[in-house]
């Protein structure tokens, strides 16, 4: 009795298979009726994006906007690219920099030239450089992320330590922080943090990806990359910086101790650091990225992200036309500034000018004058490979094994470029190995 | 479909009475089976000989799905650190799954004993940790582990022994596995249980005429009637084992010693969603799933015959 049952409940189940893949997908969108006004949506985090859209649906009737919180950086592109192969991604959504490139060749990003009159020019070079590949336009920088140093003053002032303005100093710094008081340091090499090294790496020269007509070359192990990795190796032998992963709760009580005293990271830093450590707000101020060589200027970016338009956009021209008002207009702006987002365009820096400090530092006046000094010194030429995301994990789980086993930082560079290089090539790049 | 002759007619009646009833309560079962398992594994099957590979060339060219037979198993099955998973799974399992069900053994027994005072508050309290989704029992332990936030630690600091760090080198795998243990014992506790309380009365009963000590019942009488019981909670402590996920995940930000390909499902997940791989993601999950079936059914065939005996 029993095997006939199940060889029935097997055919059945079967014949159920075939008529599922065999259904049509029956997919005939009414296209051509857009009469009314037009609907779309827009995929964006943060807390800054709610007003930003109220405030353009207020003053656009004809285009109204729906706006989606999908998740940050990370989750919002795994689902963009998800939603864009099932054929129902948004109209328009928010994407880092690093992870553009690795959109347009996932086919999320759709080419937006054609829309973009006169955008360049409300933008440094640095940022719109972020958004333009092989001549064409993908996106509209929204916000920008350059690397400073934020530091606890209050401490610094207490163990007698004078902000450093170059690496060598901050390795002297650190040394007399950790002399001063043994259970401190002057900050954390954390060995997942990529982006930040990625920034470091890039304001001592390194070029990560290059392109040259079709072909890719990709260089992490260059000698301005293993200099910043060795630099980082001496400080963690002589147990001068905190090697550990950050943001955990044990990071964040050594914050609230006064034990780690600074972040050199993305202009955002305060937010972040005023969300784990707010009764320590006060005692924060904020400096320029510490530099490779006495005198020179120039910062990475961590961080930062642009407005696209989808390739799923049925109304590209009007999601463009949201895009560019979000990334431009003084309203936007401002929103984003009371956020405590620094925005992308020139004129939105500009405006930065007559606000007030981010909450983590009331009491510095100067923030904004010296945030836009940085801005303006940012390395212009930064190219993002289109695999970010594959480079990103091995970089991390590399540089975490050299941390926890003691092996050199340098070498988990070259084992992150393997990675990279062997996804690339099975991925069908013309890509050439350094 | 009038039948042409009496015989094949009186064939079909007696097969539709035979059918009718059974097919329509299977029916349910089978709907969900199909939705959410055969349709599933039929779609991973065909996921993972499939592959994105750039298209028309170009530094930013489109990636586009396309055949690439079987790349992806040899992706796989060549990836050091997906086999090195493996391991680190071995050593994960021979911590946790014995303690799990020594614990769990022990409990059960001595929540058995005739006598035994304060039983249905020892049994939630044993229990209750089952109930602690994953990820909030691992955020707990978590807490637990880091210096900064232990109460352990702040003890042996005041005792003058200095902090201890449990997340990092041999530590780690014992305190990952705690944290699966502390979970479980409850769960394979109250199976083994019920189990003991499903033995008739009249075998102890023997026993002790005969002169056998509790120990002697516990040990001679009670483990072995409990055999069946035993062995389907090993099969899910080893199933469970296979699946380790969402303790090293959750543990990973707190430290550098645990990395995204630590256990197989890690690879899996970061395959999938960080690198954007779903076709090898999808062939390692099948060459996973032959394998917990090859195991299990290893392990029914090694244990059927003594602890079932002949009655299946």
């Amino acid at each position: 009795m029993r095997k006939p049952v199940q060889v029935a409940a097997t055919a059945s189940a079967l014949a159920l298979v075939l008529a599922a893949c065999s259904g049509g997908d029956g997919q005939d969108e009414d296209a051509g009726a857009a009469d009314g006004p037009v609907t779309l949506d827009y995929w964006a985090w943060g807390t800054a994006q709610k007003p930003m859209v109220d405030a353009w649906n207020a003053t656009h009737p004809d285009i109204q906007v729906k706006h989606t919180d999908a998740g940050g950086g990370t989750d919002s592109s795994a689902k963009l690219v998800t939603a864009t192969r099932a054929e129902n991604a948004p109209d328009v959504a928010i994407v880092e920099y690093n992870t553009l490139p690795a959109m347009i060749v996932a086919g999320v990003a759709a080419d937006i030239s054609e829309h973009a009159d006169g955008l360049e020019s409300e933008f440094a070079p640095g940022v719109w450089n972020q958004v333009t590949f092989d001549g064409a336009t993908y996106g509209v920088p929204q916000d920008a992320g350059p690397q400073a140093l934020t530091y606890n003053k209050a401490r610094f002032d207490e163990l007698g330590i004078d902000v450093p303005t170059t690496w060598d100093d901050f390795a002297a710094a650190a040394e007399k922080v950790h002399e001063a008081d043994p259970d401190a340091y002057l900050t954390t090499y954390a060995p997942a943090e990529f982006g930040g090294f990625a920034g470091y790496a890039q304001q001592a020269g390194a070029e990560w990806w290059t392109v040259d007509g079709d072909a890719w070359t990709v260089d992490f192990d260059d000698d301005a990359s293993v200099a910043v990795a060795d630099y980082w190796q001496d400080l963690v032998d002589r147990d001068l910086v905190l090697a550990e992963p950050m943001l955990t709760p044990e990071w964040n009580a050594k914050v609230n101790k006064g034990e780690v005293l600074s972040w050199p990271a993305g202009l955002w830093a305060a937010g972040v650091l005023y969300g784990v450590a707010e009764e320590s707000a006060g005692d924060w101020a904020m400096a320029p990225l510490p530099q490779w060589t006495e005198g020179e200027d120039a910062v990475g970016f961590q961080g930062g992200s642009a407005v696209v338009v989808t390739s799923s956009a049925e109304h590209p021209e009007a999601a463009a036309e949201f895009a560019r008002w979000m990334s431009t207009s003084d309203e936007a702006a401002a929103a984003q500034i009371e956020q405590g987002q620094y925005p992308a365009s020139l004129a939105g820096q500009e405006l930065t000018l007559e606000s007030d400090p981010p909450l983590l530092m009331p009491k510095q006046e100067d923030y904004w004058e010296i945030a836009a000094e940085i801005t303006k010194n940012t390395i212009p030429e930064i190219s993002w490979g289109p695999n970010v995301n594959v480079a990103s994990s091995a970089f991390q789980d590399a540089m975490s094994k050299a941390v926890t086993d003691g092996t050199p930082l340098r070498d988990a560079l070259t084992a992150t470029e393997d990675v990279v290089v062997a996804d690339m090539e099975k991925t069908g790049f013309e890509v050439t190995q350094k | 479909m009038s039948p042409a002759t009496a015989s094949p007619a009186t064939a079909y009646r007696r097969t539709r009475r035979r059918w009718g009833a059974p097919a329509l309560f299977l029916l349910p079962a089978a709907l969900l089976f199909v939705a959410f398992l055969a349709i599933p594994i039929c779609y991973a099957l065909y996921l993972s000989f499939r592959g994105m590979r750039v298209s028309g060339g170009g530094p930013f060219g489109v990636r586009e799905e396309t055949w690439v037979g079987l790349d992806n198993y040899v992706t796989a099955f060549t990836d050091p650190e997906f086999l090195a998973g493996f391991g680190r799974l071995a050593i994960y399992g021979i911590i946790a799954v014995p303690v799990t069900l020594g614990l769990a053994l022990t409990f059960a027994l001595l929540l058995d004993l005739p006598r035994v005072r304060g039983a249905r508050f020892s049994r939630t309290a044993i229990f209750v940790p089952y109930a602690v989704p994953g990820v909030v029992a691992t955020l707990l332990w978590g807490f637990l582990y880091l210096p900064s936030t232990s109460p352990g630690t702040w003890i042996l600091e005041r005792l003058g022994l200095g902090g201890l760090d449990v997340l990092h080198d041999g530590m780690l795998y014992p305190s990952v596995a705690n944290i699966a243990i502390w979970s479980g014992v409850g769960f394979n506790m109250i199976i083994l249980y019920t189990s003991l309380r499903g033995i008739p009365g009249d075998v102890y009963e023997a026993a002790r005429l005969d002169g056998a000590s509790e120990w002697d019942i516990a040990w001679r009488v009670k483990v072995p009637l409990v055999g069946p019981a035993l062995v389907l909670t090993g099969l899910f402590a080893l199933i469970g084992t296979l699946q380790v996920y969402g303790e090293p995940t959750t543990l990973r930000p707190m430290t550098s010693a645990i990395s995204q390909t630590w256990v197989p499902l890690m690879t899996i997940y970061r395959d999938a969603f960080t690198r954007d791989d779903l076709s090898l993601a999808a062939a390692s999950s099948v060459a996973l799933a032959l394998g917990t079936l090859v195991v299990s059914v290893v392990l029914l065939r090694v244990t059927q015959k003594r602890s079932f005996g002949e009655s299946s």
